[in-house]
């Protein structure tokens, strides 16, 4: 049996919950954040029968902005305790450009939202559009495509051309002569554009980002007590400080960007193969290995 | 307008060790004692790990990848802490926060000093809100020495340590 996955993820945008709510029922959610409403489907019935329990992060939503073939999708409805009912939807219901919505209108011209790229700028009037909680990083730069999942690897997608192309249509001093309201989206938007950029472009903050996404927050408070790693993080940094001709600076750089890249692509497989605590523990090496080179290159 | 920074730029100096990283440290708004620390760094060094006397706690932070390590020197006697020291990398309120710890537990008994806390750390320093994690990781580095002399010692003892390290474990 072919487990269809619906690609579903968290979203802030309240509107969107509603008209899904009221259109297929009883959402299943295990989770509410503060800031917004989370959801997550909690499992996959696989033909009728077997309960498939999925962790949160296997499922990222479609949105109004952008289409997702969606395929077979199942909702359990019910308290935390148990599944008390489940519908199978039928698959016609997230035909190819609505999720059970119309797309959304450009606020000038009327035009429809494209349904293969996020609706950032109107492709017929080129009005800046406001701005969509809903649009992740990935989506703004294509990584985000029909069947193909967001992964860590992004090498060679070109995001500083996509960076450039978005910023020739929604850069602020294009709006110059534009109205109050459009200025603001075009502001919104750019700022929007750069955030996904400077993220997505450096592996750290593209994999933490990717947890976020998927729901789960790396832990920034609890001490870290390892004594293996600890105590060669703080070799690493002696040999940094201790280090004073850049040849030598340069040769612990290398090692130890080596290191990240082998804890970039540990965190790769960890994420794809759902092993969220593995996926966890890369960061942290990361983020060490990371400050490692930072405090190198301020000395050379 | 020609102050200290323009001083600085022709090439005059103050007349003290690092002057620009001290203004350039208080213009970034850190306070006074905190640069002192960074300035006049007490207690940096090492002592020998396999020292039975020697505690030595190990601690990371991993929101900023800071690393912290703190060693006491214990009086197997008494159980007075008679020396401590730090090696921490990290932001000018980690290094400080360790080097008050290390100066806060010299003379205390071992058990004393598990009490101290992260607040009180911060509050001497005047530390941010964005800071206060610097202050909580001394307070776990100290916790770790402990923890790490008496399992030393107990296993040279035989004794059961069990309730002490529950204690540690538990804050």
């Amino acid at each position: 049996m072919n487990p269809y996955l619906v690609i579903m993820r968290t979203t802030k945008n309240y509107s969107l919950f509603l008209m899904l709510r009221s259109s297929v029922g009883e959402l299943f959610y295990k989770k509410t954040a503060k800031l917004g409403l989370r959801f997550f489907a909690t499992g996959l019935i696989l033909g009728n029968s077997h309960f498939h329990s999925l962790s949160p992060s296997d499922f990222f939503l479609c949105n109004r902005a952008y289409s997702v073939l969606v395929r077979d999708f199942v909702l359990c409805g019910g308290s935390q305790h148990g599944l008390q009912e489940s519908k199978a939807l039928d698959r016609s219901f997230y035909s190819s450009s609505t999720c059970s919505g119309e797309l959304p209108k450009c606020w000038n011209c009327g035009g429809t939202a494209p349904t293969s790229i996020p609706f950032l700028a109107c492709e017929s009037c080129g009005s800046v559009q406001p701005r969509n909680l809903s649009i992740d990083f990935f989506q703004i730069f294509g990584l985000f495509l029909l069947c193909r999942e967001r992964s860590h690897d992004i090498k060679d997608d070109n995001l500083e051309g996509k960076y450039k192309d978005w910023q020739k249509k929604l850069h602020p001093d294009l709006v110059h002569s534009k109205s109050e309201k459009e200025k603001m989206f075009a502001a919104e938007q750019s700022a929007l554009v750069i955030d996904a950029y400077q993220t997505l472009r450096k592996p750290l903050l593209r994999a933490i980002y990717l947890l976020k996404l998927g729901g789960k927050h790396v832990d920034e408070e609890k001490t870290i007590t390892d004594p293996e790693m600890l105590a060669e993080m703080l070799e690493m940094r002696e040999a940094v400080d201790e280090a004073h001709d850049s040849l030598t600076l340069k040769k612990i750089k290398a090692e130890v960007e080596e290191k990240f890249e082998t804890y970039s692509r540990s965190f790769s497989q960890a994420f794809t193969s759902g092993d969220f605590d593995d996926a966890i523990a890369s960061i942290e090496r990361m983020r060490y290995y990371d400050r490692a080179i930072e405090e190198i290159r301020k000395k050379l | 307008m020609l102050g200290a920074a323009g001083r600085r730029i022709l090439g005059l100096g103050l007349g003290k060790r690092a002057p620009g990283a001290v203004t350039a440290a208080a213009s970034r708004g850190y306070h006074e004692r905190v640069v002192d620390h960074y300035e006049n760094p007490r207690n940096v060094g090492s002592f020998d790990k396999s020292d039975p006397s020697v505690g030595t706690g190990l601690v990371g932070a991993p929101a900023c990848g800071d690393v912290m390590k703190l060693q006491i020197k214990v009086d197997d006697d008494t159980g007075k802490i008679v020396d401590a020291c730090f090696k921490t990398f990290g932001c000018g309120s980690a290094i400080a926060s360790s080097s008050v710890a290390t100066e806060w537990v010299k003379g205390k008994h071992m058990e004393d000093v598990l009490s101290i806390k992260n607040t009180e750390i911060a509050k001497h320093l005047s530390l941010p809100p964005v800071k206060l994690h610097c202050s909580m990781l001394a307070e776990d580095a100290i916790k770790a020495a402990v923890k790490d002399y008496k399992a030393k010692n107990s296993k040279a003892t035989g004794k059961a340590e069990t309730v002490q390290t529950d204690k540690v474990e538990n804050t």
